[in-house]
Protein backbone atom coordinates (compact mmCIF):
# COMPACT_ATOMS: atom_id res chain seq x y z
CA UNK A 1 0.00 0.00 0.00
CA UNK A 2 1.54 3.30 -1.06
CA UNK A 3 0.55 6.69 0.25
CA UNK A 4 0.75 10.26 -1.02
CA UNK A 5 1.29 13.40 1.06
CA UNK A 6 -2.41 14.23 1.38
CA UNK A 7 -3.23 10.80 2.75
CA UNK A 8 -0.15 10.87 4.98
CA UNK A 9 -1.00 14.23 6.53
CA UNK A 10 -4.52 12.98 7.28
CA UNK A 11 -3.12 10.03 9.21
CA UNK A 12 -0.33 11.59 11.23
CA UNK A 13 -2.56 12.55 14.16
CA UNK A 14 -4.18 9.15 14.26
CA UNK A 15 -0.70 7.63 14.42
CA UNK A 16 0.21 9.98 17.29
CA UNK A 17 -2.86 8.71 19.18
CA UNK A 18 -2.16 5.06 18.40
CA UNK A 19 -5.36 4.71 16.39
CA UNK A 20 -3.93 3.77 13.00
CA UNK A 21 -4.51 0.19 11.73
CA UNK A 22 -1.23 -1.71 11.29
CA UNK A 23 -1.29 -1.72 7.48
CA UNK A 24 -1.89 2.04 7.32
CA UNK A 25 0.79 2.67 9.91
CA UNK A 26 3.25 0.68 7.78
CA UNK A 27 2.24 2.62 4.68
CA UNK A 28 2.65 5.90 6.52
CA UNK A 29 6.05 4.89 7.78
CA UNK A 30 7.07 4.09 4.22
CA UNK A 31 5.96 7.52 3.02
CA UNK A 32 7.64 9.37 5.89
CA UNK A 33 10.92 7.63 5.08
CA UNK A 34 11.02 9.26 1.65
CA UNK A 35 9.21 12.57 2.25
CA UNK A 36 11.13 15.15 4.34
CA UNK A 37 8.21 17.58 4.52
CA UNK A 38 5.73 15.01 5.86
CA UNK A 39 8.41 13.59 8.13
CA UNK A 40 8.99 17.02 9.65
CA UNK A 41 5.24 17.52 10.07
CA UNK A 42 4.99 14.18 11.86
CA UNK A 43 7.93 15.09 14.09
CA UNK A 44 6.29 18.37 15.09
CA UNK A 45 2.92 16.79 15.82
CA UNK A 46 4.48 13.89 17.71
CA UNK A 47 6.61 16.27 19.77
CA UNK A 48 3.63 18.10 21.18
CA UNK A 49 2.68 15.46 23.70
CA UNK A 50 6.12 14.76 25.15
CA UNK A 51 6.86 18.50 25.28
CA UNK A 52 3.65 19.26 27.12
CA UNK A 53 4.36 16.42 29.54
CA UNK A 54 7.92 17.71 29.98
CA UNK A 55 6.67 21.23 30.76
CA UNK A 56 4.14 19.77 33.19
CA UNK A 57 6.82 17.60 34.72
CA UNK A 58 9.00 20.62 35.43
CA UNK A 59 6.11 22.45 37.07
CA UNK A 60 5.16 19.39 39.08
CA UNK A 61 8.74 18.96 40.32
CA UNK A 62 8.69 22.56 41.51
CA UNK A 63 5.55 21.91 43.53
CA UNK A 64 6.23 18.38 44.80
CA UNK A 65 6.06 19.21 48.53
CA UNK A 66 2.75 21.02 48.09
CA UNK A 67 1.31 18.21 45.97
CA UNK A 68 2.41 15.68 48.59
CA UNK A 69 0.56 17.70 51.22
CA UNK A 70 -2.62 17.99 49.16
CA UNK A 71 -4.76 15.90 51.53
CA UNK A 72 -3.76 18.17 54.43
CA UNK A 73 -4.92 21.19 52.41
CA UNK A 74 -8.13 19.51 51.31
CA UNK A 75 -8.96 18.34 54.81
CA UNK A 76 -8.43 21.86 56.14
CA UNK A 77 -10.71 23.24 53.43
CA UNK A 78 -13.41 20.70 54.26
CA UNK A 79 -13.16 21.69 57.92
CA UNK A 80 -13.48 25.38 57.10
CA UNK A 81 -16.54 24.75 54.97
CA UNK A 82 -18.15 22.78 57.80
CA UNK A 83 -17.54 25.56 60.31
CA UNK A 84 -18.80 28.37 58.09
CA UNK A 85 -22.02 29.85 59.54
CA UNK A 86 -25.07 28.82 57.59
CA UNK A 87 -28.53 30.33 57.47
CA UNK A 88 -31.15 28.15 59.13
CA UNK A 89 -33.17 26.16 56.67
CA UNK A 90 -36.39 27.92 57.68
CA UNK A 91 -34.80 31.30 56.84
CA UNK A 92 -33.84 30.12 53.40
CA UNK A 93 -37.28 28.64 52.80
CA UNK A 94 -39.35 31.61 53.95
CA UNK A 95 -37.04 34.48 53.06
CA UNK A 96 -39.16 35.38 50.06
CA UNK A 97 -42.20 36.36 52.13
CA UNK A 98 -41.09 39.84 53.28
CA UNK A 99 -40.02 40.71 49.75
CA UNK A 100 -43.33 39.53 48.32
CA UNK A 101 -45.24 41.56 50.94
CA UNK A 102 -43.28 44.70 50.11
CA UNK A 103 -43.98 44.22 46.40
CA UNK A 104 -47.68 43.76 47.07
CA UNK A 105 -47.84 46.99 49.10
CA UNK A 106 -46.05 48.91 46.37
CA UNK A 107 -48.40 47.46 43.76
CA UNK A 108 -51.45 48.55 45.76
CA UNK A 109 -50.03 52.03 46.22
CA UNK A 110 -49.13 52.68 42.61
CA UNK A 111 -51.76 50.73 40.73
CA UNK A 112 -55.37 51.77 41.39
CA UNK A 113 -58.16 49.19 41.41
CA UNK A 114 -59.93 50.80 38.43
CA UNK A 115 -58.28 49.37 35.37
CA UNK A 116 -59.44 52.16 33.03
CA UNK A 117 -57.19 54.63 34.76
CA UNK A 118 -53.49 54.64 34.00
CA UNK A 119 -51.14 53.57 36.78
CA UNK A 120 -50.37 56.30 39.23
CA UNK A 121 -46.68 57.06 39.32
CA UNK A 122 -46.09 60.16 41.46
CA UNK A 123 -42.85 61.96 41.08
CA UNK A 124 -43.28 63.33 44.53
CA UNK A 125 -45.13 61.83 47.36
CA UNK A 126 -46.49 64.95 48.97
CA UNK A 127 -48.95 63.64 51.49
CA UNK A 128 -51.26 65.84 53.49
CA UNK A 129 -53.81 64.88 56.03
CA UNK A 130 -57.23 66.46 55.47
CA UNK A 131 -60.37 66.32 57.42
CA UNK A 132 -63.60 65.55 55.67
CA UNK A 133 -66.78 66.23 57.50
CA UNK A 134 -69.06 63.27 57.66
CA UNK A 135 -71.09 61.25 60.09
CA UNK A 136 -68.12 59.17 60.78
CA UNK A 137 -64.65 60.17 61.69
CA UNK A 138 -62.67 60.15 58.52
CA UNK A 139 -59.03 60.85 57.87
CA UNK A 140 -57.84 60.99 54.33
CA UNK A 141 -54.25 60.85 53.24
CA UNK A 142 -54.06 62.82 50.04
CA UNK A 143 -51.28 62.82 47.57
CA UNK A 144 -50.68 66.29 46.12
CA UNK A 145 -48.15 65.33 43.48
CA UNK A 146 -48.11 66.57 39.95
CA UNK A 147 -51.50 65.08 39.12
CA UNK A 148 -54.82 65.94 40.68
CA UNK A 149 -54.93 65.17 44.36
CA UNK A 150 -55.79 61.60 44.97
CA UNK A 151 -56.93 59.95 48.12
CA UNK A 152 -54.59 57.11 48.76
CA UNK A 153 -55.63 56.05 52.20
CA UNK A 154 -58.81 56.48 54.20
CA UNK A 155 -59.05 55.85 57.85
CA UNK A 156 -62.59 55.61 59.24
CA UNK A 157 -63.32 55.18 62.86
CA UNK A 158 -59.65 54.47 63.44
CA UNK A 159 -59.84 51.61 61.00
CA UNK A 160 -58.26 51.68 57.55
CA UNK B 1 -14.50 -0.91 37.55
CA UNK B 2 -12.62 1.90 39.25
CA UNK B 3 -9.90 -0.36 40.52
CA UNK B 4 -7.25 1.44 42.43
CA UNK B 5 -3.89 1.73 40.85
CA UNK B 6 -1.53 -1.14 41.63
CA UNK B 7 -4.41 -3.22 43.04
CA UNK B 8 -5.52 -0.84 45.79
CA UNK B 9 -9.00 -0.46 47.22
CA UNK B 10 -11.46 0.30 44.39
CA UNK B 11 -12.67 3.87 44.08
CA UNK B 12 -16.28 2.85 44.65
CA UNK B 13 -15.39 1.26 48.00
CA UNK B 14 -13.52 4.38 49.10
CA UNK B 15 -16.49 6.53 48.12
CA UNK B 16 -18.92 4.36 50.09
CA UNK B 17 -16.64 4.49 53.12
CA UNK B 18 -16.38 8.26 52.84
CA UNK B 19 -20.15 8.61 52.63
CA UNK B 20 -20.38 6.43 55.73
CA UNK B 21 -18.39 9.07 57.60
CA UNK B 22 -14.75 8.06 57.19
CA UNK B 23 -12.92 11.06 55.75
CA UNK B 24 -9.70 9.07 55.68
CA UNK B 25 -11.11 7.09 52.77
CA UNK B 26 -11.52 10.32 50.82
CA UNK B 27 -7.90 11.09 51.71
CA UNK B 28 -6.91 7.91 49.87
CA UNK B 29 -8.77 9.12 46.80
CA UNK B 30 -6.96 12.44 47.03
CA UNK B 31 -3.59 10.72 47.28
CA UNK B 32 -4.46 8.48 44.35
CA UNK B 33 -5.35 11.25 41.90
CA UNK B 34 -3.58 14.37 43.15
CA UNK B 35 -0.59 13.97 40.82
CA UNK B 36 -2.63 13.51 37.68
CA UNK B 37 -5.03 16.23 38.76
CA UNK B 38 -2.17 18.68 39.22
CA UNK B 39 -0.72 17.84 35.81
CA UNK B 40 -4.06 18.56 34.14
CA UNK B 41 -4.67 21.71 36.18
CA UNK B 42 -1.24 23.19 35.53
CA UNK B 43 -1.61 22.42 31.83
CA UNK B 44 -4.80 24.45 31.73
CA UNK B 45 -4.03 27.34 34.08
CA UNK B 46 -0.29 27.49 33.39
CA UNK B 47 0.75 28.52 36.89
CA UNK B 48 1.80 26.07 39.60
CA UNK B 49 0.27 27.93 42.53
CA UNK B 50 -3.01 28.45 40.72
CA UNK B 51 -3.00 24.78 39.81
CA UNK B 52 -2.57 23.79 43.45
CA UNK B 53 -5.57 25.94 44.39
CA UNK B 54 -7.62 24.44 41.58
CA UNK B 55 -6.81 20.90 42.66
CA UNK B 56 -7.59 21.68 46.30
CA UNK B 57 -10.87 23.39 45.45
CA UNK B 58 -11.85 20.57 43.10
CA UNK B 59 -11.30 17.91 45.74
CA UNK B 60 -13.26 19.90 48.31
CA UNK B 61 -16.10 20.33 45.84
CA UNK B 62 -15.97 16.62 45.02
CA UNK B 63 -16.19 15.79 48.72
CA UNK B 64 -19.41 17.74 49.12
CA UNK B 65 -20.87 16.43 45.86
CA UNK B 66 -19.92 12.82 46.56
CA UNK B 67 -23.50 11.89 47.39
CA UNK B 68 -24.38 12.74 43.76
CA UNK B 69 -21.85 10.22 42.40
CA UNK B 70 -23.47 7.36 40.52
CA UNK B 71 -21.87 4.07 41.49
CA UNK B 72 -20.68 2.14 38.50
CA UNK B 73 -19.50 5.29 36.77
CA UNK B 74 -15.83 6.17 36.60
CA UNK B 75 -14.76 8.33 39.54
CA UNK B 76 -11.85 10.03 37.84
CA UNK B 77 -13.99 10.93 34.81
CA UNK B 78 -16.60 12.40 37.19
CA UNK B 79 -13.91 14.18 39.20
CA UNK B 80 -12.08 15.44 36.14
CA UNK B 81 -15.24 17.19 34.99
CA UNK B 82 -15.19 19.20 38.22
CA UNK B 83 -11.45 19.75 37.89
CA UNK B 84 -11.51 20.96 34.28
CA UNK B 85 -14.39 23.36 34.96
CA UNK B 86 -12.60 24.75 38.02
CA UNK B 87 -9.38 25.14 36.04
CA UNK B 88 -11.08 26.91 33.15
CA UNK B 89 -12.95 29.23 35.54
CA UNK B 90 -9.72 30.02 37.35
CA UNK B 91 -7.86 30.70 34.13
CA UNK B 92 -10.58 33.03 32.89
CA UNK B 93 -10.47 35.03 36.11
CA UNK B 94 -6.71 35.20 36.31
CA UNK B 95 -4.49 37.88 34.88
CA UNK B 96 -2.93 35.37 32.52
CA UNK B 97 -6.01 35.27 30.37
CA UNK B 98 -5.89 39.04 29.94
CA UNK B 99 -2.20 39.56 29.53
CA UNK B 100 -0.98 36.81 27.29
CA UNK B 101 -0.69 38.31 23.86
CA UNK B 102 -1.31 36.07 20.93
CA UNK B 103 1.58 36.35 18.55
CA UNK B 104 0.34 36.29 14.97
CA UNK B 105 3.55 34.75 13.77
CA UNK B 106 2.44 31.59 15.52
CA UNK B 107 -0.21 31.35 12.84
CA UNK B 108 2.22 31.86 10.01
CA UNK B 109 1.69 29.53 7.12
CA UNK B 110 4.71 30.94 5.35
CA UNK B 111 7.26 29.08 7.36
CA UNK B 112 9.28 26.80 5.17
CA UNK B 113 9.12 23.09 5.87
CA UNK B 114 11.42 22.48 8.80
CA UNK B 115 14.36 20.25 8.39
CA UNK B 116 14.99 17.38 10.75
CA UNK B 117 14.98 18.62 14.32
CA UNK B 118 15.14 16.80 17.61
CA UNK B 119 12.62 18.27 19.98
CA UNK B 120 13.28 17.87 23.69
CA UNK B 121 11.19 15.01 25.03
CA UNK B 122 11.93 14.92 28.74
CA UNK B 123 11.95 17.49 31.53
CA UNK B 124 15.71 17.11 31.64
CA UNK B 125 15.99 17.96 27.94
CA UNK B 126 13.62 20.84 28.36
CA UNK B 127 15.62 22.39 31.18
CA UNK B 128 18.30 23.05 28.61
CA UNK B 129 15.77 24.81 26.39
CA UNK B 130 13.50 26.54 28.89
CA UNK B 131 12.49 29.12 26.30
CA UNK B 132 10.96 26.39 24.17
CA UNK B 133 8.87 25.26 27.11
CA UNK B 134 7.80 28.84 27.75
CA UNK B 135 6.90 29.29 24.07
CA UNK B 136 4.82 26.13 24.20
CA UNK B 137 3.07 27.24 27.39
CA UNK B 138 2.27 30.61 25.81
CA UNK B 139 0.79 28.81 22.84
CA UNK B 140 -1.31 26.65 25.18
CA UNK B 141 -2.46 29.77 27.05
CA UNK B 142 -3.56 31.33 23.77
CA UNK B 143 -5.86 28.41 22.96
CA UNK B 144 -9.58 28.73 23.68
CA UNK B 145 -10.40 27.21 27.06
CA UNK B 146 -11.94 23.93 25.95
CA UNK B 147 -9.33 23.37 23.22
CA UNK B 148 -6.72 23.74 25.92
CA UNK B 149 -8.54 21.26 28.12
CA UNK B 150 -8.69 18.72 25.28
CA UNK B 151 -4.99 18.87 24.45
CA UNK B 152 -4.03 18.64 28.11
CA UNK B 153 -6.35 15.71 28.84
CA UNK B 154 -5.10 13.89 25.75
CA UNK B 155 -1.38 14.62 25.79
CA UNK B 156 -0.67 15.07 29.49
CA UNK B 157 -3.16 12.71 31.08
CA UNK B 158 -3.36 10.23 28.21
CA UNK B 159 -7.15 10.09 28.21
CA UNK B 160 -8.93 8.37 25.36
CA UNK B 161 -11.22 10.37 23.10
CA UNK B 162 -14.42 8.95 24.57
CA UNK B 163 -13.29 9.66 28.13
CA UNK B 164 -12.43 13.26 27.19
CA UNK B 165 -15.87 13.56 25.60
CA UNK B 166 -17.49 12.46 28.87
CA UNK B 167 -15.41 14.86 30.94
CA UNK B 168 -16.18 17.83 28.72
CA UNK B 169 -19.75 16.85 27.93
CA UNK B 170 -19.28 16.89 24.17
CA UNK B 171 -19.09 14.42 21.30
CA UNK B 172 -16.02 12.45 20.26
CA UNK B 173 -16.12 14.34 16.98
CA UNK B 174 -15.85 17.64 18.84
CA UNK B 175 -12.94 16.28 20.84
CA UNK B 176 -11.11 15.27 17.65
CA UNK B 177 -11.83 18.61 16.02
CA UNK B 178 -10.57 20.60 19.01
CA UNK B 179 -7.52 18.35 19.30
CA UNK B 180 -6.67 18.85 15.66
CA UNK B 181 -7.00 22.62 16.03
CA UNK B 182 -4.90 22.71 19.21
CA UNK B 183 -2.14 20.53 17.78
CA UNK B 184 -1.98 22.73 14.73
CA UNK B 185 -1.52 25.86 16.86
CA UNK B 186 1.11 24.26 19.05
CA UNK B 187 2.94 22.93 16.03
CA UNK B 188 3.08 26.43 14.55
CA UNK B 189 4.34 27.81 17.84
CA UNK B 190 7.15 25.28 17.89
CA UNK B 191 8.07 26.09 14.30
CA UNK B 192 8.03 29.82 15.01
CA UNK B 193 10.22 29.36 18.06
CA UNK B 194 12.79 27.42 16.11
CA UNK B 195 12.86 29.97 13.34
CA UNK B 196 12.57 33.05 15.57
Amino acid sequence: MTMNCVAALERIEAKADGLLPPEEEAALAGHLAVCPACSAEEAAISATGPLLRAVTGIRANEKTPAIDAMWTRVRAGIGEAREAPRRPLWAARWAWIPAAFALAVLALLFYPARTDRPPFHPRTFDVAVEDVESDVATVALVDKGEDLPRVIWIIEDAKT
Amino acid sequence: MNEGENGGVPDDALIRTTLAGDDGAFGQLVDRYKGRAFAVAVGIVGDGDDALDVVQDSFIKAYYKLKEFRFGANFYTWFYRLLVNQAIDRWRKSARSAEVPFDEKWLSEEASPPDAFAYPRTPEDLVRDRELGDALQRAVDALPAYHRAVIVLREVDGMAYDEIAKVLGCSVGTVMSRLHYARGKLKEALKAHREG
